[in-house]
């Protein structure tokens, strides 16, 4: 039942994001000038990032951080039509139904991380445009794996975020505080090596650094076994912690008055 | 078995605020029963205690024979809930809405399609299944989030305001859609409204509340014949003397209540052509000039108004942000 459930929420916010073809384009704007305009405007640093062992440009070292940037903020904007949901009545009406109530918030993150992985893709076909060169096309889709996990747990905060505040206006105060630390606090622009000890340090904290990582080394082809491992099992951790935190705390705030 | 049963139901915010004060009601199966109540008088909160969505402060209440607190699954697959607000998804069509509240709702898939075919027959959207409701006007949503409503035959349907914002026109043609629904299912129905002529023309039963508080229950006709079968409207040319003339009028014995605005009052009777002759003696003892005078017989505005006052709801018209803040959240949910 909870999987059925999960579904019809799942196909339900799939049947909204297909039908707004507009939206889908205006949310890549952003991360398009990303790459092309902060691509091109540290096209120098290119001395630097090969020192720290990197083959690459500027752009393909960057890429793997703009396919994230697009992930998180699909994904952490993603929740947001929860207070539309609450607001305008749907949410009553799913809850007075015999629907499971955890179930809905599970069908919004899984529609959130799919939605977030068609957006990346396209980033990422934006970015073979621009000339950056991958090892192998077939690992796209290992890369869209980690994109949709990753996104899972980024629209987990998302959610809970959203089943917490009472106004649009909060959850933009704190996603916005949140998102662009977190992007920041990365080696999605610059690597880890180049950084002060004390940044370093807590980007080593930042789930956001590890889903980099993993990404550029499969983009780039040169994959080391221990750090995999790492990379993969922090993302997972993450997930599973972030998915349950937000079924959990869904449930317990919809049951208040909004 | 009652449909809705509750007893001693209460329910106060955080805020202090009795939204609703031991409210003790009871609606037979099949009946259609309205829930009549001036803004913030608590019918909101009612609703949303007995579809689950809040938790009453103490009381118990059954829906459809189920505890809302202890069993509240079985409860919400057993009613239907048709808020105040319309709350289809503009973005998918007529049909596909209907078919995700199918699905909230569990009804099996393979009968899926018919029930929805069945609906949108008895609602006449056959034709426009296909568009996306953006395009729809506001009684076709109407008529959408009704049919959702009802998908799984549930035995106990809420209808929170269905006319509400509606044209004449439309909102006869839902009063025939809501009886059609009663007499085909046999569905119970709780309905509130502000519109006396709807609950005059649809329901057995009808509660009055203020204030959180039951004012009176009973079928529309026992409601109005408890204010006699006749009122005497009249209007003195100033309000001298006027309290005097009032309690000169209470000792005649087949008044039976009234209610005065400004200068203009209203006389509640049994049997007003005998009334008339004996209001001018009283006033002209009193030396007070009667500029006006009819007799007609009570709608249900006038019961609603003499169990309610005709006091606004806004508090002295003082603008309270924090309270203001907390009706509208009230109405919200």
């Amino acid at each position: 039942m909870m999987l059925s459930d999960t579904y019809t929420i799942f196909w339900r916010e799939m049947k909204r994001y297909k039908k707004s073809r507009s939206g889908i384009l205006i949310r890549l704007i952003q991360p398009a000038i990303w790459i092309i305009v902060i691509g091109n405007t540290f096209a120098s640093t290119r001395p630097l990032i090969q020192s720290v062992g990197f083959g690459g440009s500027y752009i393909e070292f960057m890429a793997p951080g703009v396919i994230m940037l697009t992930a998180i903020f699909t994904s952490i904007f993603g929740g947001v039509n929860t207070l539309w949901d609450r607001r305008y009545g749907f949410m009553n009406k799913a809850l007075a139904a015999p629907i499971s109530r955890s179930s809905i918030a599970l069908g919004k993150m899984l529609a959130i991380s799919l939605i977030s992985a068609l957006q990346s893709s396209l980033i990422l076909g934006i970015a073979l445009a621009l000339g950056v060169h991958i090892s192998n096309l077939l690992i796209v889709l290992p890369i869209m794996l980690v994109v949709i996990a990753f996104s899972l747990g980024f629209s987990g905060i998302s959610v809970i975020v959203a089943a917490t505040s009472k106004s649009q206006e909060t959850f933009w105060g704190v996603i916005n505080f949140l998102g662009m630390p977190l992007f920041m606090l990365s080696p999605a622009l610059f690597p880890l090596e180049l950084l002060p000890h004390w940044l370093a340090f807590v980007a080593r904290l930042n789930p956001v650094t590890y889903s980099v990582l993993l990404i550029r080394q499969m983009m780039t082809g040169t994959v080391q076994p221990f750090s995999i491992v790492l990379d993969v099992s922090v993302i997972c951790l993450f997930v599973l912690a972030m998915v349950g935190l937000a079924s959990y705390v869904f449930t317990r705030e919809v049951n208040k008055p909004f | 078995m009652y449909a809705v049963e509750t007893d001693k139901l209460s329910k106060i915010y955080h805020s202090g605020l009795k939204a609703v004060d031991e409210i003790s009601i009871k609606i037979e199966n099949g009946e259609i029963f309205g829930f009549l109540g001036p803004n913030g008088a608590g019918k909101s909160t009612t609703i949303m205690i007995l579809t689950t969505l809040l938790k009453p402060t103490s009381g118990k209440a059954n829906v459809a024979g189920y505890d809302v607190m202890t069993q509240a699954k079985s409860v919400r697959q057993n009613i239907g809930y048709v808020q105040q607000d319309s709350t289809v998804d503009e973005y998918l069509t007529g049909r596909e809405n209907l078919e995700l509240q199918a699905k909230l709702n569990h009804i099996p898939r393979d009968i899926i399609k018919k029930r929805i075919d069945d609906i949108l027959e008895i609602v006449e959207l056959v034709d426009r299944q296909n568009e996306a409701v953006v395009a729809y006007s506001g009684g076709m949503r109407k008529r959408l989030d009704i049919a959702g409503g009802l998908l799984h035959r549930p035995k106990v349907l809420f209808l929170d305001e269905p006319t509400l914002g509606l044209d004449i026109q439309t909102r006869y043609k839902i009063w025939d859609y809501i009886k059609k629904i009663h007499d085909e299912f046999r569905t119970s129905i709780f309905l509130t409204t502000h519109y006396m002529e709807e609950a005059d023309k649809l329901c057995n039963s009808i509660s009055i509340i203020d204030h959180g508080k039951i004012k009176i229950t009973g079928s529309p006709k026992e409601l109005k014949s408890a204010l006699g079968n006749e009122m005497v409207v009249f209007e003195l040319d100033s309000d001298k003397n006027l309290d005097k003339l009032i309690s000169e009028l209470r000792r005649i014995p087949t008044v039976k209540d009234i209610s005065t605005d400004g200068s203009e009052i209203t006389v509640f009777t049994t049997s007003g052509d005998q009334l008339i002759p004996q209001i001018f003696q009283n006033a002209s003892t009193l030396e007070v000039k009667i500029e006006s005078i009819s007799l007609t017989k009570p709608t249900l505005d006038d019961v609603f108004l003499s169990h309610t006052g005709r006091d606004l709801r806004e508090d002295n018209g003082k603008y309270d942000r924090k309270k203001e803040r907390e009706r509208i959240r009230k109405i919200r949910v």
